[in-house]
């Protein structure tokens, strides 16, 4: 077997110059130091990371170690690395990242991120591994700069797209893979076409996922590992959720996926420790409240395609300024409503200026004041968010907003605000997403999101790794309102806030009947009434306890790392 | 590495390259570069540039680096230096790249006033590096005598016990070559190419396989399109960029050494 050799030539050159002009030279003792240098910088074995012992920020953990080698020795440099939530992904990344680069076997680096994540990504790279990587604000940033962070977003664009295609890229590495599980976007496109000698995707979601999204997110790491398209649906449902009944994929998913589960890992996680406040109405809020009830008895008046009473009746819970917000809105949406419609609207605007204090605020407040500490509120609405910044100014307590549709650097600041100047940060639901503020263990939520799964979502903000005291989550709920009964429903009957969601999906997905969170959007936000919520709750609550009495001991769950 | 080995290398790299250590300690020290140095580390040739247009005093930084931040006094500033940090690793750069060409001469053991012909040898030192998707290298340092095409194995290990200067010693004279420098080099790359190409290669046919299991897929993938999208292409040339298995030999450093007959 022959291979080929390269040799370099370009230091002969050198040398037959300096022995025709008799020098320059260099002296003994820095030769001598050459090559100790040399001796110290050799990769004695294909097999083994070097990178730990480059790295003084850092001791990682046993499975983020193993995952690195796993990666490097048996998937090739192309894995989708999977781990629950929290576990350190952006770690394993920089590990094999790290590993290659010691090696020279990568130097061109692409690195594709929500883009509320990239100054993260470059700042982590840059102070745990001593990766020089750079966030893209600059065009000339992709040619110059060797290690480049972006948003796909950004990327796929020209002229950034005919750019990076140009580059020859060592390593592409994506992250929040999952966004890439359809493959007739521009995105998926995009990375298609990327040239990938090394790749790693990184998704936390691999397995919510159809089947068909499993084979879109493997065709883009390694094409025809699944086969081709055709083949593999003619095998496999295209709707199909489970990996379960069909060994040889769940075989052949594993050879390019990682996943790791809190469970798995041996670590001793903080505790959550979950509360839920009961809250009283004031009277006028309570007035409020049952003229919305009291709206969706006249059902006539209102035409319920439009919008729902629970709505309002859960705005309501949240807070006068989120109810004012959606009537107004039916006011002006409403363009050829009868009098009464106006008429009943009217009556609420006018009920809702009667309402003069929050008690939920109060009691945030009250907490707040007690917790004397760091504190998140996640609230639904936007105009919640609004009230409470300005009702905690009001009270001597600083707070700062955070909101999905900030620009990253603006999210960048608003952490480091909150991380330094502020005790409050006030976030929406989609501001739960893409940062980590582990510096902080205490979360209030306002009110419930109306995708249950967000609540894992948040949670996972501050409970993931670094944080070293317990979390604690209160959880409010206005007595004797629709509030209260959902959160009976989900915490009672399926302690959703104490389980991860991830074993959860696994017992569904056992038992192809979905999972969790196409269950939890159908029944909270399908149900036409507080009647018809109950009884899918209950339907779906005694599914997962038969599926949690079927199955048993010890079997490992659909794409676990067996 | 250790730190007192990083600690004791970086002390021996800045003495050699002539910079006064002006703080000297245990777990730091703060050196004051020369124009030289300053311009190989310092990364301002902006500054450097605009001094030799103005024809200013050129003020070379002093630098402080740490090799113990635990037992470091907290008013002294400095890069802490570990083995993963990039202040290394350009300092690594460095060392190669000052010192990539030599020639010395060996001092006589005895003081006698005999004349002493000293015969050439080309010293190559070299890194063969087997690449795949993995890589590992293997350090080789072949000398190579210019009048006899003698070859030997491990010669920095026999060089670093003779006592060697950069000046020819009294009474000492030097044999001209037989062999021309530049086909000495070429002997002594025919030389490792044969021994690579004699080594067991499984490394890469075990790459190969994998290249083709994967170009396999590939080819199966697309095998419904009449027309290959350009991502077929491009996957298949990250392929082989992946497991194209190859091996690179490049010279770290080298040089001519003109030693007495016993010393080989």
């Amino acid at each position: 077997m022959t291979v080929h050799i390269e040799f370099d030539g370009s230091w002969q050159e050198g040398f037959i110059t300096r022995m025709e002009n008799d020098g320059p030279w260099s002296n003994w003792e820095l030769f001598k130091l050459a090559v100790e240098v040399e001796n110290h910088t050799v990769i004695p074995d294909f097999e083994g990371l070097l990178a730990p012992q480059h790295l003084s920020q850092l001791i990682p953990l046993p499975h983020q170690l193993e995952v690195a080698k796993q990666v490097v020795e048996n998937m090739h440099g192309k894995a989708i690395l999977a781990d629950e939530v929290g576990l350190g992904k952006t770690i394993e990344a920089g590990l094999i990242l790290k590993e290659y680069m010691i090696r020279g076997l990568v130097k061109k680096v692409l690195i594709l991120v929500p883009a509320s994540l990239v100054s993260q990504w470059a700042v982590e790279l840059n102070s745990k591994f001593f990766i020089p990587a750079v966030a893209q604000r600059k065009s000339y940033v992709w040619e110059q700069c060797d290690v480049v962070i972006s948003s796909i977003d950004t990327a796929k664009r020209n002229p950034h797209r005919e750019i990076i295609y140009n580059q020859n890229y060592d390593l592409i590495i994506i992250d929040e893979a999952h966004k890439l599980k359809n493959n007739k976007t521009k995105n998926y496109e995009f990375v298609q076409n990327l040239k990938k000698k090394f790749c790693l995707l990184l998704t936390a979601t691999p397995i919510q996922n159809r089947v068909s999204e499993i084979f879109n997110l493997v065709s883009l790491l390694k094409p025809g590992h699944l086969g081709s398209e055709t083949d593999f649906y003619q095998k496999y449902k295209k709707d199909s959720r489970s990996l379960d009944n069909h060994e040889h994929l769940k075989e052949l998913v594993n050879k390019v996926m990682i996943r790791n589960r809190r469970a798995d890992t041996g670590i001793e996680w903080t505790k959550r420790i979950v509360e839920t406040i009961s809250i009283e109405f004031s009277q006028e809020e309570k007035e409020l409240y049952q003229s919305i009830c009291s709206l969706g008895e006249k059902g006539a008046v209102i035409n319920k395609s439009q919008f729902s009473i629970m709505t309002l009746q859960r705005e309501a819970c949240s807070s006068r300024e989120a109810v004012y917000y959606t009537l107004k809105n039916m006011l002006q949406k409403e363009e050829l409503a009868t009098p009464t419609y106006h008429q009943e609207i009217q009556k609420l605007i006018s009920q809702v200026e009667r309402v003069q204090s929050n008690a939920k605020a109060k009691k945030a407040l009250e907490l707040i004041q007690q917790i004397n500490d760091k504190v998140i509120i996640f609230t639904e609405y936007r105009a919640t968010q609004l009230y409470l910044q300005w009702f905690l100014k009001q009270n001597g307590i600083s707070s700062v907003p955070f909101r999905g549709g900030f620009k990253r650097g603006k999210k960048d600041w608003m952490r480091e605000l909150f991380k330094n100047n502020a005790q409050v940060l006030i976030a929406t639901e989609a501001g739960g997403e893409g940062i980590n503020l582990q510096f902080c263990h205490h979360i209030i939520n306002f009110d419930l999101p109306w995708n249950p799964m967000r609540l894992e979502q948040r949670i996972g903000r501050i409970h993931r790794l670094g944080q070293d005291k317990d979390v604690r989550i209160y959880n409010f709920a206005i007595a004797g309102t629709v509030e209260e009964r959902i959160m009976k429903l989900l915490y009672e009957k399926i302690h959703l806030f104490e389980n991860v969601i991830g074993e959860l999906d696994d017992i569904l997905t056992k038992f192809e009947v979905g999972n969790v969170e196409d269950h939890l959007i159908d029944i909270f936000n399908y149900s036409s009434s507080e009647g018809e919520m109950k009884i899918k709750m209950d339907n779906f609550t005694s599914m997962i306890q038969f599926a949690e009495e079927m199955k048993g001991g010890g079997q490992h769950a659909a794409t676990g790392n067996s | 590495m250790q730190q007192q080995e990083i600690h004791k290398f970086l002390e021996r790299y800045f003495l050699s390259n002539k910079c006064e250590i002006v703080d000297k300690q245990p777990n730091y020290m703060t050196v004051q570069l020369t124009i030289e140095l300053d311009k190989e580390l310092m990364n301002r040739p902006f500054y450097w540039h605009y001094l030799e247009k103005t024809g200013g005093v050129p003020n070379p930084m002093c630098l402080t680096l740490i090799t113990d931040p635990d037992t470091v006094p907290e008013h002294i500033k400095g890069e802490t230096i570990h083995f993963g940090s990039p202040r290394l690793h350009q300092i690594f750069q460095s060392t190669k790249n000052l010192a990539s060409y030599i020639r010395l001469y060996e001092k006589p053991t005895s003081l006698s006033n005999q004349q002493t012909p000293l015969r050439p040898w080309i010293a190559l030192n070299v890194k063969i590096s087997y690449q795949c998707d993995r890589k590992k290298d293997v350090f080789k340092s072949i000398g190579l005598s210019l009048i006899n095409g003698q070859m030997v194995q491990q010669f920095h290990e026999k060089l670093l016990k003779m006592d060697l200067t950069p000046k020819i010693p009294d009474y000492s004279f030097t044999l001209s070559p037989l062999i021309r420098p530049k086909s000495g080099v070429v002997r002594i790359e025919n030389f490792l190419k044969s021994e690579v190409e004699k080594e067991s290669h499984s490394w890469a046919e075990d790459a190969r396989k994998r290249w083709e299991k994967d170009l396999h897929l590939l080819e199966h993938f697309y095998k419904d399109d009449e027309v290959k999208a350009e991502s077929y292409v491009v996957e298949k040339e990250a392929l082989k960029d992946q497991y194209e298995p190859k091996i690179v030999m490049s010279i770290i450093n080298g040089g001519i050494f003109y030693l007495s007959d016993q010393a080989v």
